[in-house]
């Protein structure tokens, strides 16, 4: 089972320009509720192991991480990772008040991960006419040891950064997807392509 | 049939429109509702009747009108959304229900857009997880005090040991002075007679000199012979001074000898009124033999300060600040100690310009088994010990160093009244 073979340069390229599309529904959608403009960068696709994943979510200790698993026609999870600075400000264009006690921090951190995964995951399930749901996010802490305990050993992933003008605030979604999901996306994809 | 599924339903279901009026609510909402509002809450604004939460149920529902798409809150950030409380009305454990809410968006021909709050009774999870929580805190906190015990017992163990082998030292010591005082007594005796005897010796070999030219030839060819082929001259001048700094040292042997006696061996344990400048003047003298950089001097005040304590503890103390302080002056330097006394408390005061001790180290000095000596030189219990035995006084120790300026230890004693004012003084007679 490898990620990256199943994956041509046609598929890879349509997966690109799908995630692309739902990836701006997304930041126009949060644009919209907190009336911010929102930068996204263009989304990466790989094939990663889980050590490979691990070092792509854990790059900064300035942040909180989130997971989301959805289930449907495709499955698998979704993590994010949320920058420390700039989460304030963010948190006042949420309608909190300062000073954020610590559940107003956790609360706003789950809400930023479910309103973009879910916006992206809605955009990407829509184009594919496929049927997904999204379950509720947790906090977590990603620890190496938990990683290198997966039972998989590739898995594709979807990666996009946003970036909300006005204040330093980023925030990372990384799509990971299991292997029948994978499946049922490329014959999607191969539908689409013709 | 459906609807009375959804009615029936154990978790809750609000659904409101577009201007957040009830459009339905099942039974898990109706039955926890007052009565006045049960027959009517059709159509009425769901912040009017769930006012607690109104800004955040409003930010929420709007969101999932915007982005069209579910959104969670959770027990842990947000426990109690609707006032409602768990069940068991009657016999007891009643509190306010733990909620996990999620809005997920919907659509009908009659109303639109719509917004369905699910809200599930998280109250037995929540109250589980939180007396984990608490149990886990109060485990933690046990785990913290177990482990200050633990060291409290490593620093006890490490100072029992100390006292063990200066007790044993001291013992060691006692017994090595009375074998080396009896050989001491009978060289030193030998040696005044051999002087003596050195003195005649010469006495008589001047006078043969000096009446050799009044005898014969021959006799007084022989005699000059002699005196010379034995360097006479040389003999008569260097064997007074040999044997006048063979007795010097011999003397020093003894003094040593006798200090080591006094300050090792502690006999009498317990509180005892110390002649505090003998003490001190006795240690400087034991640790200027083996450290002989330093020049040393004392400044006591008034003379024969006296100080009520357990005499073992602070001449040790002392003696291992000293020897510290020694050790850290490598070439010319001094170690000083200022002893001073008024009305609440004695206070001494170690200072030498030695090489001084990292900041960085100054926090552990008074570490048990702290050392900055290369492996197998130190133990690390000098300073942790005289710490110990200034905190048995309720005295207080502290330190100011320099790296390459050198060390201030101040020390102060309060002042304790022998309870019996006849107690023994414990001097260096």
């Amino acid at each position: 089972m490898n990620g990256v073979t199943t994956l041509t340069e046609d598929q890879r390229d349509a997966l690109q320009e799908l995630m692309n599309i739902s990836m701006g529904q997304a930041a126009n959608s949060l644009a919209h509720l907190i009336e911010t403009k929102i930068g996204i960068s263009i989304p990466k696709i790989s094939s990663v192991t889980p050590p490979e994943l691990f070092g792509m979510i854990n790059r900064s200790d300035n942040a909180f991480y989130t997971r989301q698993s959805f289930l449907g026609d495709i499955q698998g999870e979704v993590m994010s990772v949320v920058s420390r600075d700039g989460l304030s400000e963010v948190a006042n264009l949420l309608e909190y008040e300062a000073p954020l006690s610590q559940s107003d921090i956790e609360e706003t951190i789950l809400e930023l991960s479910n309103i973009l995964a879910g916006a992206c995951l809605a955009g990407l399930s829509s184009q594919l006419e496929l049927a997904t749901n999204l379950n509720m996010p947790t906090l977590f802490s990603p620890k190496k040891a938990s990683f290198v305990e997966l039972n998989w050993q590739h898995s594709l992933v979807m990666e996009v950064q946003f970036d909300i003008e006005l204040s330093s605030f980023s925030m990372r979604v990384v799509f990971c997807l299991d292997r029948v999901s994978l499946e049922k996306l490329t014959a999607t994809i191969d539908e689409l392509l013709g | 049939m459906f609807e009375q599924l959804v009615g029936k339903l154990p978790v809750g279901i609000c659904v409101v429109n577009e201007q957040y009026e009830v459009v339905f609510l099942n039974d898990f909402f109706v039955d926890r509702m007052d009565a006045n509002l049960r027959k009517d809450y059709q159509d009425k604004n769901v912040t009017d009747i769930f006012p607690a939460q109104a800004k955040f149920l409003r930010r929420r529902i709007k969101s999932v009108f915007v982005l069209q798409h579910p959104s969670f809150s959770y027990w842990e950030q947000r426990p109690h959304i609707f006032p409602f409380n768990s069940s068991r009305p009657i016999t007891g454990e009643e509190t306010q229900m733990f909620q996990n809410m999620e809005i997920v968006p919907l659509s009908s021909s009659t109303h639109g857009k719509l917004a369905c709050i699910f809200l599930q009774d998280v109250t037995a999870q929540a109250s589980y997880y939180i007396a984990q929580q608490e149990l886990s805190k109060a485990l933690k906190r046990e785990h913290e005090e177990q482990l200050k015990l633990i060291k409290k017992l490593d620093s006890a163990q490490s100072q029992l040991i100390q006292a063990e082998k200066m007790a044993s030292t001291g013992q060691l010591a006692a017994g090595i002075a009375h074998e080396i005082n009896n050989p001491i007594g009978f060289v030193s005796a030998n040696l005044d007679t051999l002087r003596q005897y050195g003195e005649h010796l010469i006495s008589i070999g001047e006078k043969l000199a000096s009446h050799s030219p009044d005898a014969d030839t021959t006799t007084h060819k022989l005699i000059q012979q002699l005196l010379e082929a034995h360097h006479f001259d040389l003999l008569r001048e260097d064997m007074p001074p040999l044997i006048a700094e063979s007795c010097e040292g011999l003397t020093r042997v003894r003094d040593i000898v006798e200090n080591l006696k006094r300050f090792a061996l502690e006999e009498s344990s317990g509180w005892q009124l110390l002649n505090l400048e003998d003490a001190i003047n006795q240690m400087l003298e034991l640790v200027a033999i083996q450290y002989k950089n330093p020049v040393y001097k004392a400044q006591i005040e008034p003379k024969g300060l006296k100080l009520f304590c357990e005499p073992g503890g602070i001449k040790q103390a002392l003696m291992n600040i000293v020897i510290n302080a020694a050790q850290s002056v490598t070439g010319e330097g001094f170690v000083k100690i200022i002893a001073k006394q008024d009305d609440t408390a004695t206070y001494i005061k170690v200072l030498d310009n030695g090489s001084g001790i990292d900041a960085r180290h100054i926090k552990k000095i008074f570490d048990p088994f702290f050392t900055t000596k290369p492996e197998g030189l130190g133990q690390g219990l000098g300073l942790s010990v005289a710490y110990t035995a200034i905190e048995k006084h309720n005295g207080r120790i502290s330190v100011n160093s320099k790296l390459g300026k050198g060390t201030v230890f101040d020390i102060s004693l309060p002042l304790q009244q022998p309870e019996d004012s006849d107690e023994l003084v414990v001097t260096s007679a």
